[in-house]
């Protein structure tokens, strides 16, 4: 009996260095990854750079539900929940990069309290009704609180481009200031950070702040309990353990007989085990660490589903319900927002966004478009598209413009929120229209011609061109002036115009999402048209 | 070749010879050489343009950094004409190679994003097919952009210009000759502002600045690819139906002289291009094309 107790304590040893070396191996592919999301020289992107959310069954779920349609695009999502049937929570424990960060951070944020019980150990399976109830009345959330959207988001807008832009201060400081034997050790080892970790060009973003400290957050919540996020939060987590729960793998905790040292519960990260060490399928991540620590080796893998009684640890039937009905109200007061009463004229959307409603039902958050601008363009929304599209991605014109020859925004987009389009496609799908202010604009307001807009125009035929235009300046001088103006049907409203104007403010020519081909109700009166106000 | 040795001992007698490079300041009174060549194989014109004007080692001593400084400010393919052609850049890296260069860059500050403009401008393709260690194909480091005084500025005074092109020991200027809805022309001048930052505020009255950047950004030697014209819809085009192919260059040491000529080849006068005219108002050049000494198979 013994020898085969010591036979198995190194088999779970193995199993346990197994659980750390795919861990560490997947938070490097997905590093990896996410620093892929980029241009490379090609007009095509890696596919796999977005598969994170492609696996993730809750944004399925969720994002189907909403938008009541299959997406072939999220179809490997069935593998996770397969997986989970088969093998438990073992994503959260083994492949989650989120996971594997807390877990890393460990060192940094340990929870100091003795007391490992889970608080509220009910509360993300309620976060899972509210979003599945919401997204039944197509109120899209998941991507709010979706473990990937907050890392991937938190990261791309938030800690990587802070990241450079510290890199930057130091290496610019050392290249402006510092002696020569410096330079000779900072210059190439800034070189080889920019040409592998830092992004190619300084990116800033609305939201940073806040997109930083959700993500932020999740980590500090690891002075409560370590693995907090996961145990009382995630809905992805809840939704994988209904999932083990139901599915054929089972630990066998300890019993009346096993002793009273209860190592195993202290041990769990995750507050699986009860004080009657019962663990919870619910809950276990399968990271192998009880086992181990078993002095006496009696815990172990059953398949039998009457191996282990379930646990006291249930959800409140009361809080699901008013989950339920919180979510079926909130249609209703979103459905009154005041954007609702003119939809049209809302944010510019990237190229290949679907009608607006639709696109946002699809949107999980996940800020993938947004990393991948390499113009910069699309920024995170506030309250521009109402309370339901904050994250989501509009194109901010001032600072960032649309490249005429990228199609990569809508290559990423894991929700196909975005769709992939052609290039030709792409050039010729309008996602907005550029207005002169000649009140500000100065062939008009200060007679000077200077038609960078113009210029910048990608358009083979120029969207914007100039006439020739004799004007009397403040001296009372005739000069020729050229004044540039719109043809909205070359328009496409890819906003380098507004960025590229030299005004030192507001720019003289602005981008708005009127007349974009999406949405057929925000047409633009034609010239000759008679628009029946006569 | 005796007017080159008249050349240098009048410099000499100047005292600027002190630079490796050639005149760096066009002497007046004395007609400058414009090369202009067509030839349809792009290495060889560019190696009988460069002939022409003395060869690769009048202007790159052994060991000198050389900065060869085309337009690729647009994401737009070679034969589109908004980039200078990859082959001329190639070939004048090659040659600057041959003369004994110490390092060779070439970069631009792009209007389009920057990986894609030097991407699809095929002269990433082109230089890195070299294969050179001494050639570096960088992207522009903001960091480098110092501010420099224009003493003979009349519009501007002081700028931020990009020091690798300021302290370049041999600065080889190439344009693609092209329309340009504001300036006419985009020709040599007009390139210099792919080494300038906070270039948006140029461009009301953009031709004396031009002229004011010349007196401090001076090319040892400007070669105007007109291998493609864009005709029309400059600076960046888009359609091939813009473009007209002519396979010639425009080289000479006197940049206004250049970017004179060049404008010919539009059918265009060089007083209808301000830059030109402000340059050589200022005396950085000559503008008359009766003025100059044409040499070549194309003139």
């Amino acid at each position: 009996m013994n020898g085969a107790r010591s036979g198995s304590s190194h088999r779970f040893r193995l199993l346990r260095w197994s659980r750390r070396i795919s861990q560490a191996l997947f938070v490097g592919l997905f590093l990896y990854l996410f620093i892929s999301t980029d241009y490379s020289g090609s007009d095509t992107i890696n596919q796999a750079v977005n598969v994170l959310f492609r696996i993730d069954p809750l944004l399925a779920l969720v994002t189907m539900l909403a938008a009541r349609t299959v997406i072939a695009l999220m179809a490997p999502a069935l593998l996770v929940v397969f997986l989970s049937l088969v093998a438990g929570r073992t994503f959260c424990g083994w492949l989650c990069p989120l996971g594997t960060l807390l877990d890393a951070s460990r060192p940094l944020v340990t929870a100091r309290r003795t007391d490992n019980r889970t608080l509220w150990p009910w509360l993300g399976t309620t976060i899972l009704v509210f979003l599945v109830v919401a997204a039944l009345v197509r109120v899209p959330l998941a991507g709010y609180v979706d473990p990937f959207s907050i890392l991937v988001r938190g990261l791309a807008v938030a800690i990587y481009p802070s990241f450079n832009a510290a890199a930057d201060t130091f290496f610019t400081l050392t290249y402006q200031h510092g002696p020569d034997f410096i330079n000779a050790v900072t210059e190439p080892l800034y070189g080889v950070l920019r040409d592998t970790v830092l992004p190619f060009t300084q990116h800033y973003f609305d939201l940073a702040l806040i997109s930083g400290v959700m993500l932020i957050g999740v980590f500090l919540l690891e002075l409560i309990r370590r693995r907090f996020f996961c145990r009382t939060i995630c809905p992805l987590g809840s939704m994988l353990g209904l999932c083990a729960s139901v599915g054929v793998m089972r630990l066998r905790g300890g019993d009346d007989e096993c002793g009273n040292c209860r190592l195993c519960g202290a041990t769990c990260r995750m507050g699986a085990i009860d004080a009657e060490r019962r663990i919870d399928m619910r809950f276990c991540i399968v990271c192998m660490d009880c086992l181990v620590r078993c002095p006496r080796q009696v815990i172990d893998f059953t398949v039998s589903r009457t191996g282990a009684p379930q646990p006291a640890i249930s959800s409140r039937r009361r809080q699901l319900v008013a989950a339920g009905a919180a979510a079926l109200a909130l249609a209703p007061l979103l459905g009154v927002s005041r954007v609702r009463a003119r939809p049209a004229g809302g944010p510019i959307r990237p190229p290949g966004a679907l009608a607006e409603a639709e696109f946002l039902q699809r949107c999980v958050r996940c800020a993938e478009c947004i990393q991948v601008c390499i113009g910069n363009a699309l920024q995170p929304a506030w309250l521009e598209s109402g309370f339901e599209g904050i994250f989501s991605p509009h194109l901010v014109a001032r600072t960032g413009y649309c490249e005429f020859n990228c199609t990569l925004c809508g290559q990423v987009c894991p929700t196909g929120a975005i769709k992939h389009l052609t290039l030709t496609d792409k050039q010729t799908t309008k996602i907005g229209t550029a207005w002169f202010d000649t009140t500000r604009c100065l062939p008009y307001a200060r007679e000077v011609s200077c038609i960078v807009c113009e210029e910048h125009c990608p358009t083979p035929d120029k969207a914007i061109k100039f006439q020739l235009v004799e004007v009397i300046d403040q001296f009372g001088v005739r000069v020729l002036v050229k004044q540039p103006y719109v043809i909205d049907e070359l328009c496409i409203g890819c906003g380098i115009c507004e960025t590229k104007c030299p005004l030192p403010g507001a720019s003289a020519v602005r981008v708005t999402s009127e007349g974009e081909s999406r949405n057929p109700d925000s047409f633009l009166p034609q010239r000759s048209e008679d628009l029946g106000y006569g | 070749m005796h007017r080159r040795i008249f050349l240098k001992n009048m410099m000499a007698v100047a005292g600027l010879s002190a630079t490796a490079c050639v005149p760096r300041l066009v002497q007046a009174g004395v007609a400058p050489e414009v090369a202009v060549v067509t030839n349809g194989d792009y290495a060889a014109l560019v190696r009988q343009t460069i002939d022409l004007v003395g060869g690769m080692s009048r202007f790159v001593q052994p060991g000198n950094t050389v900065v060869i400084k085309p337009n690729m400010g647009w994401d737009r393919a070679p034969e589109l004409g908004a980039n200078t052609h990859p082959l001329v850049v190639k070939t004048l890296v090659e040659l600057a190679l041959t003369a004994g260069a110490g390092r060779v860059e070439v970069f631009d500050y792009t209007c389009n994003e920057p990986r894609r403009a030097y991407q699809n401008s095929g002269i990433k393709d082109a230089v890195e097919s070299l294969a050179s260690g001494t050639v570096r194909l960088e992207h522009i480091d903001h960091r480098k952009f110092v501010e420099y005084d224009i003493p003979r500025g009349k519009k501007i005074t002081r700028w931020d210009i990009y020091r690798p092109a300021m302290e370049a020991d041999c600065y080889i200027n190439v344009p693609v000759a092209k329309h340009h809805g504001l300036s006419g022309l985009s020709l040599g001048l007009k390139n210099s502002m792919g080494v300038i930052e906070a270039r948006g505020r140029l461009h009301f009255s953009l031709g004396q600045k031009l002229a004011d950047l010349a007196t401090v950004v001076r090319a040892d030697l400007t070669v105007v690819d007109a291998t493609r014209m864009l005709l029309r819809n400059g600076p960046q085009g888009g359609r091939i139906s813009d473009v007209k192919r002519a396979d010639t260059l425009v080289a000479s040491t006197d940049p206004v002289a250049a970017d004179a000529y060049a404008t010919t080849l539009f059918d265009r006068r060089p007083d209808e291009i301000s830059s030109t005219v402000a340059a050589h108002e200022m005396g950085l050049g000559e503008m008359n094309i009766d003025k100059m000494r044409l040499l070549g198979n194309a003139s």
